[in-house]
């Protein structure tokens, strides 16, 4: 036991430094991550359970899995990151008597509240948001970040949110926020067939928050958008509301119901 | 002149300490002076002279000696009374286990409340004697946790006591249970610990269907005991393991009651998503009695709200408040319910009626809540953020904040509305300005969003920079009033359904009633044979003719 640990820890130091330096070579570190993980799991770290470990090892194998959480952020795995953060998270609540605070711990968290809501699991966001004490909502900046963009999300402000690309308090939060930014888009994309009946080139494109006319003319075909180049409008297709349809699929259902319940009164 | 044999009898009398509870008299004498008040009166002999002097004060005396008798009297009258529930309650036990019918137990656990509160030490040792046979080792222990409040603790001989050979288990932990709850009462709670424990492992190796109802109790309040000494992560792999147990045995009680634990035990650890899984895995009894069932809509309700589901949320909280019972006694459990259903109904978008803040039980703690629902109704959000920063704490014990914080949306889509209503063209600009928002190009994006999710009926011009709204539709063209009706008709057949499948029949009712459905028969038969007899015999007579 004690020379797994040794190795270990030796493997552990090489990764530190590879995944520090300023050119990490991430190959390599994912590379010596998957070999930490099995020697963690031979030393029952991986799932703790059962007796407690010293503080010592849980602390090593924190830390492996904090590296592996921003390897995989880096390398752009998602799924990968998120089993990470599903095995921090029982270093971070069970053991948190036991252990000293982590300094990685609110950003990891915060990123992943950042994750959630770029794939649009608002519900997992929320049902995590319950477990953040109340303070940390809002003072931590890492948590504010994700809470600010979600308040903003929900009123569908969206300029605050391209705003808050340049405030983001750790750069793996970029990678999340671009994909948000694609999520938003489509999102405005349906606000403004909805709300505008037509809308010049130039203002589409401030509004999308395209840099250039191509990217709007490009969107526009894909969402299927008539673009009337001489006057460089895009005339949105606007639907007829005035023939409202009877649903009667769910009208005979309902009335057989009403039927049925009907006859069984004694 | 005061009867001397009456105060023999108050010294003679068992120690017992005065009751808490019994009425406040104005000149209350302790114990050890009324004694040496009666020592004082029966060795000193008065002294002639000033005898007006020391007859005033005689009486004076007396007369305190006189109330301080009467409380005593009072006192063990009282504990006879509860004491003659007591054995009322072992009685209907004992009946419970001979014809294996819950509603015995349902009775005597039904006054354990009012019996809870007139307990006290000397009871419940009497009780406890008088129960067990003479050398059990669960009698002793029993006795050993209240002998730190009972005066002298004498092995008393008493003949006339019974003395049956075993005790029935139901006894047995009733009276665990009693001892437990008194315990609790006491705030004494490392021995409601240990005695908890002790308890739960004696339940965990019986296994009689009559000791459903008593171990379902049993196990909450020893859930009780350790959320009160905060250490409530300690008994969770307990609690899921005899939950297990429970659904093995189909012990509704003690699975609805562990499903409530389990929850309760999440909740206060904030683990939503475990709670979650647990609801999604496990089946709540449908035969368990409407206080769990309140219980468990409740839980559920709040994880529905916690995951953005709020119609079927306030579904679940309506449910949960129609089956509490509608009195005094379930205050609080009415406040936290009332509490959940306005701020999931405000997110809902809908406004709660005036009518639930006036009632008396909730007018005082919903007084925060009814401020946050006027901010949200007049769509005003620099009055809500204030209400916000104002009642924040309360929120926060309450653990409705986050869900309150989810609320500024709402504001801001209900000023969207009041604007689009009242307005027929307005400049963004103007609508930034009304509803305190950041800028032009906020504006534009929430009205654009407003306008997607359905909240208004309107249109955007750009270049010009204003909203233009539509004209109004008139309502009962289109689906709404169906909607309406579809919710009122369904809950109603529910209702109805549920009241038909709670109605009961007494077992063998029916037996009787077949007894006498075949005596019907066989005086019909005899009636009809007559009839025809007699036919026949006008027959004959009418042939003969």
């Amino acid at each position: 036991m004690s020379d797994n640990l040794e190795q270990t820890l030796q493997l552990y130091a090489i990764l530190k430094k590879e995944f520090e330096s300023p050119q990490p070579d991430l190959q390599k570190c994912g590379f010596y991550l998957a070999k930490l993980k099995i020697s963690l799991s031979q030393m029952s770290l991986l799932l703790p359970e059962g007796e407690i470990p010293s503080p010592k090892e849980l602390l090593i194998a924190r830390e492996i899995l904090e590296i592996g959480a921003y390897w995989s952020v880096r390398v752009k795995d998602i799924p990968s990151f998120e089993r990470y953060i599903a095995q921090l998270h029982t270093y971070y609540s069970d053991y948190s008597s036991s252990l000293p605070p982590s300094p990685q711990m609110y950003p990891l968290i915060g990123l992943n509240l950042l994750r959630l809501l770029s794939q649009n699991r608002i519900a997992e966001f929320h049902t995590a948001l319950e477990n953040i004490e109340p303070e940390q909502l809002l003072e931590n900046v890492y948590i504010k970040h994700p809470v600010h963009l979600e308040q903003c999300l929900m009123e569908g402000s969206y300029n605050k949110v391209w705003n808050s690309r340049a405030e983001v308090p750790a750069k793996e939060y970029l990678f999340f926020i671009d994909i948000l930014m694609g999520t938003i888009r489509n999102e405005i994309a349906s606000c403004s067939e909805k709300a505008y009946s037509s809308l010049p080139l130039a203002d589409a494109a401030t509004l999308l928050f395209f840099s250039g006319l191509q990217e709007v003319l490009n969107f526009a075909s894909e969402r299927g958008w008539s673009v009337n180049p001489t006057e460089k409008k895009i005339y949105f297709t606007t639907k007829d509301d005035n023939k409202v349809e009877i649903p009667s699929n769910s009208i005979i259902q309902h009335s057989l119901n009403y039927a049925r319940e009907l006859e069984q009164i004694v | 002149m005061v009867d001397k044999n009456s105060r023999k009898s108050t010294r003679n009398k068992k120690s017992a300490e005065e009751q808490p509870e019994q009425p406040q008299l104005p000149k209350r004498l302790t114990r050890s002076a009324a004694k040496k008040l009666e020592e004082s009166k029966n060795k000193a002999p008065q002294p002639n002279e000033d005898i007006e002097m020391v007859v005033d004060n005689q009486d004076v005396e007396m007369s305190q000696a006189d109330e301080v008798e009467d409380e005593v009297k009072k006192a063990s009258e009282a504990d006879a009374l509860v004491l003659a529930d007591l054995k009322q309650n072992f009685l209907l036990l004992e009946r419970a286990v001979a014809t294996i019918e819950s509603r015995f137990t349902t009775r005597v656990l039904r006054t354990t409340a009012s019996i809870r509160k007139r307990l006290n030490v000397d009871i419940l040792v009497q009780a406890i004697k008088e129960a067990f046979p003479r050398d059990s080792a669960d009698k002793s222990r029993l006795l050993s946790y209240l002998s730190k409040e009972s005066g002298i603790m004498e092995i008393d001989p008493d003949e006339n006591a019974r003395d049956p050979a075993s005790i029935l288990p139901e006894i047995d932990l009733y009276l665990h249970l009693l001892v437990l709850i008194f315990l609790l009462d006491k705030q004494e709670y490392d021995k409601g610990i240990l005695l908890a424990n002790e308890t739960i492992i004696k339940i965990k190796n019986t296994n009689r269907r009559t000791l459903d109802q008593l171990s379902a109790r049993i196990y909450f309040y020893y859930s009780r005991v350790y959320e009160l000494t905060r250490s409530l992560s300690e008994i969770r792999p307990i609690l899921l393991a005899a939950q297990r147990t429970a659904t093995l045995r189909h012990d509704d009680d003690s699975q609805a009651t562990l499903i409530n634990l389990l929850l309760r035990n999440y909740f206060h650890y904030n683990l939503y998503d475990q709670a979650d899984k647990l609801v999604s895995k496990a089946t709540f009894p449908e035969t368990a009695g409407n206080n769990q069932q309140a219980r468990y809509m409740y839980y559920l309700g709040r994880i529905k709200a916690i995951q953005l589901d709020y119609t079927l949320s306030h579904t679940h909280l309506l449910q949960a408040i129609r089956k509490a019972p509608q009195n005094t006694v379930t205050a609080g459990f009415q406040q936290a319910v009332y509490k959940l259903s306005i701020i999931v109904q405000l997110l809902m978008g809908e406004i709660p009626e005036r009518s639930i803040f006036r009632q008396p039980v909730l007018r005082k703690p919903l007084i925060p809540y009814l401020h946050i629902v006027q901010a949200v109704r007049i769509g005003d959000l620099a009055n809500f953020q204030e209400t916000l920063a104002k009642y924040g704490n309360i929120f926060r014990s309450d653990k409705t904040y986050t869900l309150i914080l989810r609320l500024r949306h709402n504001v801001i889509k209900t000023g969207i509305r009041m604007i689009s209503l009242s307005y027929s063209r307005i400049s963004l600009r103007d609508i930034c300005l009304k509803l305190h928002l950041d800028s032009e190009e906020d504006a534009e994006y929430i009205v654009a969003k407003a306008i997607r999710d359905g909240v208004i009926d309107a249109t955007l011009d750009h270049e010009k920079g204003f909203m233009k709204s539509k004209e109004n539709v008139d309502i009962y063209s289109t689906n709404e009033p169906q909607i309406a009706f579809h919710q009122r008709i369904s809950f109603c057949l529910n209702l109805h359904n549920d009241s038909v499948k709670a109605m009961r029949f007494p077992l063998n009712a029916h037996r009787k009633e077949l007894a006498s459905a075949e005596a019907l028969r066989e005086r019909e038969r005899e009636l009809a044979q007559e009839i025809a007899e007699g036919e026949m015999d006008e027959d004959d007579d009418v042939t003969d003719f």
